[in-house]
C-alpha cells in the first residue's frame, strides 16, 4: 500500500494575505506558506487562485513556476474555476515529482474538468456530487460510475481519478457522517483512489476543537480506505494521526522516530 | 503474440555509498529494481564481494583457509595476500580479539594492527568490531581515527553505541558508518533515523540488517531484507534506502556443516567443499534477498560469488 | 483474488441498454464483482469475455502434480512473490542429473551416489526427490535403459528429451511413476503433447526465448493441454534468471494465466562443471521462483545448506518451525553430563545448539514442548514454566536417563529458578546468560572450574 497523500490547502485565495500576494505577484508570502506546509509533511500543494477570470492563465503559470523552481518541482493541485488557467499551469508544469492534479470535476456542471485532465495526462479530483447534496450513497455511486465511465472513455486510468465523497459539516449534517464514511469503503472496495476536503466536517466549530474532530475523522476515513485528503498540514495533531494510521495500515514501516520523519 | 514483461523498474532507488579512495574505491547501491533483477533496470553498481581476515591472523582459521596464506607471518602480509585473490573488491578486518569475553586484546595492540592492514593494501577497507557493543564504542572510534583519509566502512554502530561510533566514524573522522540491527526491520529504520539526526550524511551509511547461515532461521533474514528493499523502492522510504552489507563468513564458518571433520561424519564428505558451499549458498541467498555487498572468507567462495554476480547482473 | 468491478467493466459491451436491470454497464459490473448479479444476466457479454473472466477468477498459478504414492508432489500453486506477504506453499524440488552422453562407469557411479544423501532435518526428509534424465542424440548409452535404471532409484523422473519417438519409448517404461516429460519445443509441441497426454504425464515446455515459450504454451493450451511446466533455462545464467523471475511475476502480479505454470531451471546447462556456482545458483532459484532446479550433483556438500535454506524459505510465516522435544546429546555428552534446557522454537534451538557446539563442552540439551515459541513469548504465554518443565521431566523420564542433576535454564527466565528447584527436588538450577552468544564463555568457565 502506498502512503496517504496529503494535499496542503493553505495557498488559497480565500485567505486574504494569499489573495493579495497572488494579485500583486508577491513571491515572499506565497513561498513562506508553501515552505511551512512542506516542512510539515505535505506531499502535494493545492494552488487555489479562485475564479481568476481573464488573468487566470498568467497567474497560474507564475504560481506553478514559482513554487516548482523553489521547491524541487513540488507536485501541485491546480485549483480554479478557470479551465484555461489550469491548462496554462500544466503547460509549464514539471512532472518529475508527480502528475499535476486538476481540482476538480464533478458530475454536474464541472464534468468537463475530467476531459481536461484526460487530455493533459493529469490526475483529476472527481467529486461524487452534482447539484446540492447527494441524498444517499446510491446517488453518490451513480455519480462515481458516471465519472469513471467518462474518464475511461477519454483514456484515463482509473487510478488517476481521485474520487471525493464530499465531506459534510457535522454541525447541521451529523446524521450523514456515517454515510460518507461508508461511501469511502465502497470506493476502496472498488480499488479506487479517494480524497476530499476533510476539514469541512469541523466548519463552524471552535478553533480548539477542529484539530480533534479532523484527526478523528481522518483515522476513521483511513480505516475505510481513504487514500488522500486536502488538509492543513500545519495541524500537528492531524499530521501525527495520519502518520500513525499509515503505520497501522502498513503504508510505512514503523520506527521509534516515525513522527520526526 | 510476444511475451510482454511489465517493467519492474521503480521511481525510487537505493542510495549510493562509496567506500575507499582512488582507483580501487567501490560504490554500493544505486539500483532501482529488486535485488539482482538488472533486466528490469540496469544496475549502476553490481553487488561487491569482500574478503575477511581477523586480528588472530591464521590462528583460528581452519586448515583449508590457512593453506592459502602459507608463508604469511604478519597481519600486513596476510592482508596483502587476501587482497590478491581473484574477485576481491574490498578487505574486511575483524577485531575479533577485542571481545572482553574472549581474548580481550588491548586497544593499542588492535589499533596497531588496523594501521598495519591499512598500510599494506590499497583496497577499500571495512573495519568490523568485536561483537561487544560497549568495547566497540571505544575500539571502532579509535579505528576510525587510525584510518583517517581512507574512507573506510566502520562496521558497525548499534542501538547501544550509535552515538559514540556514529559521531567518531561519521562526523569526526569522515568514514562510512555501518548501522547494525539484527533481523529487526523497525530497528534498522530507526538506527538510520538516529544516525541522520546525529548529523551523519545518508550517503555515508550502510546497513547490516543481520544474517544467519542457510538453514539457521534464514527465513527471518530473507523477509527482513526483502521488506527493507520493498519499503525502499515501492514506498520510497528514504530511511531504508541505504545499501546493505552482509558479513557471511563469520556466520557460516561456525556451523557444523563447515566445522565437522570428515573423520566424524565420513558420509558428509570433504570438509572444505562443505564449508565453501555453505558460504556461497548463504551469500547467494543474501544477494537474492537484497545485499549490496557480502563478506566472505574462503578464496574459492570469493571467486565463485564474484562470478555469480558477473553472470547475473 | 476477487475480480474488481473495473476489470469486468473493461470487458463489458458498454451499451447501457438496461436489459440486465441495472441502469448502466458500470453499475452491473460492480454488482457482478460483489456477487450481487450474475454475468449471464447480460445478453451481450461475448463468449470470449466470459472465458476471460472465468480464467481471471482461477488461481494465478496452477498446482501441478507429479510422481505417485509417497513420491507424489505438487509444484507451483503460489500466490505471492515474497514469503512474508503470505506464504510459499510448494517447495522447490531439486533434481540430480544423468545423461545418456555419460559413459557407463560414470552412470553406475552416479546411480550409486544418489541414494547416499538421505537424512532428516526437523521432521522433513531431505533427499534428491527428482532425477533429471537427459537425452542427447549424440549419446551412446541406451536412453531407455538409462531411464529404467534411474527409475529403479524410486525417485520421480524428469525426462529431458525432445525426440518424440525416444520419449514415447522412455515413457513406456516409466509412465506409471508419473514423471515429467520435459520435451515440448516450438518445433514438436503438438506431437510431444500427444505423447504426454497419452501417457498421462506432465509436459515441460522450452524455447529459445520467452516469446517462443509463451507462444508454445498458448498453442498447447489451445490443444487443451494445461498439464504443463515451463523450462525457463536460457542460453546464459542471466537469461535464465530473467525468464524465471519474469514468468512468475507475469503470473502472480499481472495475472497472465499463460505464465501461471511451475518452472524448471536447468543449472547443468548454464553452469556446467562449476559445482560451487551451481550451489550458489540453486540458492538463488530457491528464493526466486525455481519449482524444479536441476543440478549436476547433489552431495551432502550442496544439500546440507540448500535443504536447510529451502526449509526456512518455505516455512509458513504464521507457524514457526519447531524441533522435536527430547534430549539432544551434544559434544559427546552422556548421562553424567550437565543439562541445559530451552524451548522448541527452531531458531532458538539452532542458536543455542550452535553456541553449545562451539563451546565443545559435553551438554545434554533438553528441549521441552513450548508451543514453538521463543523463550520470553513462551514464558509469557505460560508454555514455559516450572510446571511445563516438571511435566516434561516425567513424560520423557529425564531422571531415568540422566544422572547429572545440574540444569542450566535460559537467563531470560531466571525467575523460574526457585519454582523449578521446588518441583524437581535434587536438581541444582543454574542461570545461563541472557544471550546465546555468551554461552561459549559461560560453559568454558564452568568447565574450567570443574562445574561442568
Amino acid at each position: 500500500m502506498a502512503k496517504f497523500i496529503t494535499i496542503g490547502e493553505r495557498l488559497s485565495t480565500t485567505a486574504p494575505a494569499v489573495n493579495k500576494a497572488f494579485l500583486e505577484r508577491d513571491e515572499e508570502p506565497i513561498l513562506k506558506r508553501a515552505k511551512q506546509q512542506l516542512d510539515a509533511g505535505a506531499v502535494y500543494l493545492d494552488v487555489n487562485i479562485g475564479p481568476a477570470e481573464g488573468y487566470g492563465p498568467d497567474l497560474m503559470k507564475w504560481a506553478v513556476q514559482l513554487l516548482q523552481s523553489h521547491f524541487d518541482n513540488v507536485p501541485l493541485a491546480l485549483d480554479t474555476a478557470n479551465m484555461a488557467a489550469i491548462e496554462a499551469g500544466i503547460s509549464v508544469y514539471n512532472r518529475e515529482k508527480g502528475k499535476p492534479i486538476v481540482n476538480s470535476a464533478d458530475a454536474g456542471s464541472r464534468i468537463e474538468y475530467l476531459d481536461l485532465a484526460a487530455a493533459n495526462d493529469a490526475i483529476c479530483i472527481a467529486l461524487c456530487n452534482a447539484e446540492g447534496i447527494a441524498k444517499d450513497n446510491d446517488e453518490r455511486m451513480g455519480y462515481c460510475q458516471m465519472l469513471l465511465e467518462r474518464g475511461m472513455e477519454h483514456g484515463m486510468e482509473a487510478e488517476d481519478m481521485w474520487f471525493d465523497p464530499l465531506f459534510l459539516v457535522v454541525k447541521g449534517m451529523q446524521d450523514k457522517q456515517m454515510q460518507v464514511l461508508e461511501f469511502i469503503k465502497m470506493l476502496s472496495d472498488m480499488g479506487l483512489n479517494s480524497t476530499g476536503g476533510l476539514s469541512n466536517n469541523s466548519n463552524g466549530m471552535p478553533k480548539t476543537i477542529r484539530p480533534i474532530m479532523d484527526s478523528a475523522l481522518v483515522a476513521m476515513a483511513m480505516m475505510q480506505g481513504l487514500t488522500s485528503a486536502i488538509v492543513n498540514p500545519n495541524d500537528l495533531r492531524l499530521m501525527e494521526t495520519i502518520k500513525s494510521c499509515d503505520v497501522f495500515r502498513g503504508n510505512t514501516l514503523y520506527a521509534d522516530s516515525y513522527l520526526e520523519i | 503474440m510476444p511475451f510482454t514483461a511489465k517493467s519492474g523498474k521503480f521511481n525510487a532507488s537505493i542510495k549510493t555509498v562509496t567506500i575507499g579512495t582512488g582507483d580501487k574505491a567501490i560504490t554500493l547501491g544505486g539500483e532501482n529494481a529488486l535485488p539482482l533483477q538488472s533486466f528490469d533496470a540496469p544496475f549502476a553498481n553490481a553487488p561487491k564481494v569482500g574478503i575477511e581476515i581477523t586480528d588472530f591472523g591464521m590462528e583460528h582459521e581452519p586448515e583449508c583457509i590457512q593453506k592459502y596464506y602459507e608463508g604469511c607471518s604478519t597481519i600486513g602480509e596476510i592482508a596483502k595476500k587476501a587482497a590478491s585473490f581473484e574477485g576481491v573488491d574490498f578487505l574486511s578486518f575483524r577485531l575479533e580479539g577485542g571481545d572482553p569475553n574472549g581474548a580481550n586484546k588491548s586497544t593499542d595492540e588492535l589499533i596497531a594492527m588496523v594501521k598495519e592492514v591499512a598500510e599494506a593494501v590499497d583496497l577499500p577497507l571495512v573495519i568490523c568490531g568485536s561483537k561487544n557493543a560497549e568495547r566497540d564504542a571505544e575500539l571502532l572510534g579509535k579505528a576510525a581515527e587510525a584510518v583517517q583519509g581512507k574512507n573506510a566502512l566502520i562496521l558497525a554502530a548499534k542501538e547501544e553505541n550509535y552515538k559514540t561510533v556514529g559521531a567518531a566514524a561519521g562526523l569526526a573522522y569522515n568514514q562510512v558508518v555501518g548501522a547494525e540491527s539484527s533481523v529487526d526491520i523497525n530497528l534498522a529504520k530507526q538506527l538510520n533515523v538516529l544516525l541522520s539526526q546525529l548529523g551523519v550524511k545518508p550517503e555515508s551509511v550502510v546497513m547490516n540488517v543481520g544474517t544467519a547461515a542457510a538453514g539457521y532461521g534464514y527465513e527471518y533474514v530473507a523477509s527482513t531484507m526483502q521488506r527493507v528493499k520493498s519499503a525502499a523502492l515501492s514506498q520510497n522510504d528514504a530511511q531504508l534506502q541505504m545499501p546493505i552489507i552482509t558479513p557471511v563468513a563469520s556466520e557460516t564458518w561456525s556451523t557444523k556443516e563447515a566445522t565437522q571433520a570428515e573423520a566424524d561424519t565420513p558420509e558428509w564428505g570433504d570438509q572444505e567443499r562443505r564449508g565453501i558451499d555453505m558460504e556461497v549458498e548463504t551469500a547467494a541467498a543474501d544477494l537474492a534477498c537484497g545485499s549490496d555487498a557480502v563478506i566472505l572468507k574462503h578464496p574459492v567462495s570469493v571467486a565463485t560469488v564474484s562470478k555469480l554476480i558477473k553472470e547475473l547482473v | 483474488m476477487a475480480l474488481k468491478g473495473l476489470d469486468i467493466f473493461k470487458l463489458s459491451p458498454k451499451k447501457n441498454c438496461k436489459e440486465c436491470g441495472s441502469p448502466t454497464c458500470m453499475a452491473f459490473c460492480m454488482k457482478v464483482a460483489q456477487g450481487a448479479a450474475d454475468i449471464s444476466a447480460c445478453p451481450y457479454f461475448s463468449e470470449d469475455a466470459k472465458a476471460q473472466l472465468s480464467e481471471a477468477t482461477a488461481p494465478p498459478m496452477k498446482s501441478i502434480k507429479i510422481g505417485t504414492g509417497a513420491e507424489e508432489m505438487v509444484l507451483g500453486g503460489e500466490t505471492v512473490m515474497e514469503r512474508h506477504e503470505k506464504t510459499f506453499v510448494n517447495k522447490t524440488r531439486y533434481a540430480d542429473s544423468l545423461c545418456n552422453c555419460m559413459d557407463e562407469a560414470t552412470i553406475e557411479a552416479k546411480l550409486a551416489e544418489v541414494p547416499k544423501v538421505d537424512y532428516d532435518r526437523i521432521g522433513e526428509r531431505m533427499y534428491a526427490e527428482l532425477i533429471y534424465v537427459n537425452y542427447s542424440a549424440e549419446g551412446s548409452y541406451d536412453y531407455v535403459e538409462l531411464v529404467k535404471k534411474a527409475a529403479a532409484l524410486g525417485r520421480t523422473l524428469v525426462l529431458g528429451c525432445t525426440d518424440v519417438e525416444v520419449a514415447k519409448a522412455a515413457l513406456a517404461v516409466c509412465k506409471d511413476s508419473k514423471p515429467v516429460l520435459n520435451g515440448a519445443t516450438p518445433a514438436n509441441y503438438a506431437d510431444m503433447s500427444a505423447v504426454a497426454t497419452e501417457a498421462g504425464v506432465v509436459l515441460g515446455v522450452s524455447g529459445a526465448d520467452m516469446n517462443e515459450i509463451y507462444d508454445t504454451v498458448k498453442a498447447l493450451e489451445g490443444l487443451g493441454n494445461k498439464n504443463l511446466v515451463i523450462d525457463t533455462t536460457g542460453a546464459t545464467v542471466k537469461e535464465t534468471f530473467a525468464n524465471t523471475v519474469q514468468l512468475r511475476k507475469a503470473a502472480i502480479k499481472d495475472g497472465d494465466r499463460t505464465c501461471g505454470y511451475p518452472s524448471i531451471v536447468n543449472l547443468v546447462k548454464v553452469a556446467k562443471d562449476d559445482l560451487h556456482l551451481q550451489a550458489a545458483l540453486a540458492a538463488v532459484f530457491t528464493i526466486k521462483y525455481g519449482s524444479i532446479v536441476v543440478m549436476q550433483e547433489i552431495t551432502y556438500s550442496e544439500a546440507l545448506p540448500l535443504y536447510g535454506l529451502r526449509q526456512n524459505i518455505f516455512t509458513d510465516p504464521q507457524k514457526p518451525m519447531r524441533v522435536e522435544p527430547g534430549i539432544y546429546a551434544l559434544n559427546g555428552a552422556d548421562e553424567n553430563s550437565i543439562c541445559l534446557t530451552t524451548v522448541d522454537f527452531a531458531l532458538t534451538y539452532f542458536l543455542v545448539s550452535g553456541e553449545l557446539e562451539r563451546s565443545g563442552v559435553p551438554v545434554n540439551l533438553i528441549i521441552s514442548d513450548a508451543g514453538g515459541l521463543s523463550v520470553l513469548t513462551a514464558w509469557a504465554a505460560g508454555k514455559l514454566s516450572s510446571s511445563s518443565i516438571e511435566k516434561f521431566w516425567k513424560e520423557a523420564d529425564i531422571e531415568g536417563k540422566i544422572k547429572n542433576r545440574k540444569l542450566i535454564i535460559p537467563g531470560k527466565v531466571a525467575v523460574l529458578k526457585g519454582e523449578i528447584e521446588a518441583k524437581l527436588p535434587g536438581w541444582e538450577v543454574i542461570i545461563a546468560p541472557r544471550e546465546a552468544v555468551e554461552l561459549v564463555k559461560f560453559l568454558k568457565d564452568m568447565q574450567a572450574n570443574g562445574e561442568a
